[in-house]
């Protein structure tokens, strides 16, 4: 049915393809190679720019087409109207959430007093292992590894490199990611860590306070990774453990990655 | 014609799979559509194309993902090696014989993967993660595959690209 028989064992090539893939890997891991990786890697943001606003046009066409033929069932006569008020107002939707996500970065960038480059997701990390985004703003925009990425309700991740014209972000989300932070409430310290479902909270015992649902955490600055009182989300469980020397909490993150279009790189901060 | 077709799906493959992939995330997996178009291609073409289209798919996954470029193609060959044998011993393969040589190859380029990270220092994710998200990818991709190789199947036969597969 499928078959297509291979003519030889392919060891030879195998092995070949293999030694040259690793020494690609190897050699552009140079320092002096960066700067074509990053520009190689430059090569695809358009494009990825480009796919990224067709899946969003796609999206907003199959939302009308999901209602229209809820509509079709219930009133025949109105459907051609239904149709064309609908689309409008997925339109306008989809603009009114653009606005209100633009606008909320705007009020960001007046309320920290940080340096702020607006950029555009165009692309996810290629597997689930590492949760990245893709942004159009790169080296020619001030944007540099390291630097934090934030959205107008609290914090994304960090730049983990950047090319001329494209960056890779790497978000809180990625199992590797690490950020100290206090508790709004009870003043608790501890990390909030990645993975694949939610963040996870490991908080340090403090004698006679305990964490509660519904407190803020927020970076505290220590350790010089991240700039302190950015908002990374709300505690949703606290899981308390006598034998231990910490608790454990679930963090609803600001941030839905999924649904995220724009994001902003401070520019004037970088890890110590 | 042919090595132009070729391309041109691994790339329409990455850029969907960095674009519109993570959409349908389900247990936190995605479908791998570069690494489905690979195995696609090695059960049609032959394992000598699966083994160069895996590094030419793998290459433009790694222009997408943070760090050196080579580990994501080093990840895909290890799989192609392992169906070119399943291949070359199978008489009639069928849809059950594709979806387990997706899982098969998702599971060797989800270790694969991580041991290539670990090499050229890239960070890792934990032993349990890693366990947990390969799973739910090999069983993504597998569920996926018969229709991924019909459609290059198909394809193939539009363009014409080679002998009809027996």
């Amino acid at each position: 049915m499928y078959g297509a028989r291979a003519q030889s064992r392919s060891t030879g090539l195998f092995l070949f393809l293999c030694a040259a893939m690793l020494l690609l890997a190897m050699a552009s891991q140079q320092p002096w190679a960066a700067g074509a990786r990053g520009a190689a890697k430059s090569a695809l943001a358009p494009v990825e720019g480009a796919m990224t606003s067709l899946a969003a046009q796609v999206d907003r066409l199959t939302s009308v087409f999901g209602d229209v033929s809820s509509l079709r069932a219930e009133n025949q006569r109105l459907r051609a109207a239904d149709e064309q008020l609908r689309r409008q107002i997925v339109e306008l939707n989809a603009a009114a959430k653009e606005n209100a996500s633009l606008r909320q970065a705007l009020n960001f960038q007046k309320a920290s007093g940080h340096r702020l480059v607006a950029a555009q997701i165009i692309g996810r990390g290629p597997d689930s292992f590492s949760r990245t985004m893709q942004i159009d703003r790169g080296t020619a925009d001030g944007v540099q590894p390291g630097m934090v990425v934030a959205t107008g309700a609290g914090l994304l991740g960090r730049v983990r490199e950047a090319g001329p014209h494209a960056a890779i972000v790497q978000t809180l989300g990625d199992p590797q990611s690490r950020v100290n932070v206090y508790l709004s409430k009870s003043n608790l310290q501890g990390t909030v860590s990645g993975g694949p479902a939610s963040l996870a909270m490991e908080i340090q015992h403090t004698l006679g306070v305990t964490a509660s649902n519904g407190e803020w955490a927020l970076t505290s600055g220590v350790g010089g990774g991240y700039p302190r009182g950015l908002v990374v989300g709300e505690i949703a469980s606290v899981t308390h453990r006598e034998s231990s020397t910490s608790d454990e909490a679930q963090i609803a993150w600001v941030n839905d990655p999924a649904n995220l279009t724009f994001v902003l790189v401070i520019t004037d901060f970088l890890p110590s | 014609m042919r090595r132009a077709f070729g391309a041109m799906l691994l790339v329409a493959a990455a850029l969907a799979q960095v674009t519109w992939a993570p959409r349908l995330e389900v247990g936190g997996a995605f479908p791998n559509l570069v690494l489905l178009a690979v195995v696609a291609v090695t059960w049609t073409l032959g394992a000598r194309s699966g083994l160069v289209w895996a590094c030419v798919g793998g290459v433009l996954l790694d222009l997408t993902a943070p760090g050196p470029i080579g580990p994501h193609a080093l990840a895909i060959l290890p799989g192609v090696y392992v169906i070119s044998f399943w291949i070359r011993n199978l008489e009639h393969p069928n849809a059950l014989h594709v979806a387990l040589s997706a899982a098969l190859t998702t599971a060797l380029y989800s270790a694969s993967l991580v041991l290539t990270d670990n090499l050229v220092g890239m960070p890792v994710p934990s032993f349990g993660v890693a366990a947990q998200l390969a799973f739910a990818a090999a069983v993504y991709n597998a569920l996926l595959m018969p229709i991924a190789i019909e459609l290059v199947r198909r394809l193939q036969t539009l363009v014409r690209l080679g002998p009809q597969p027996t």
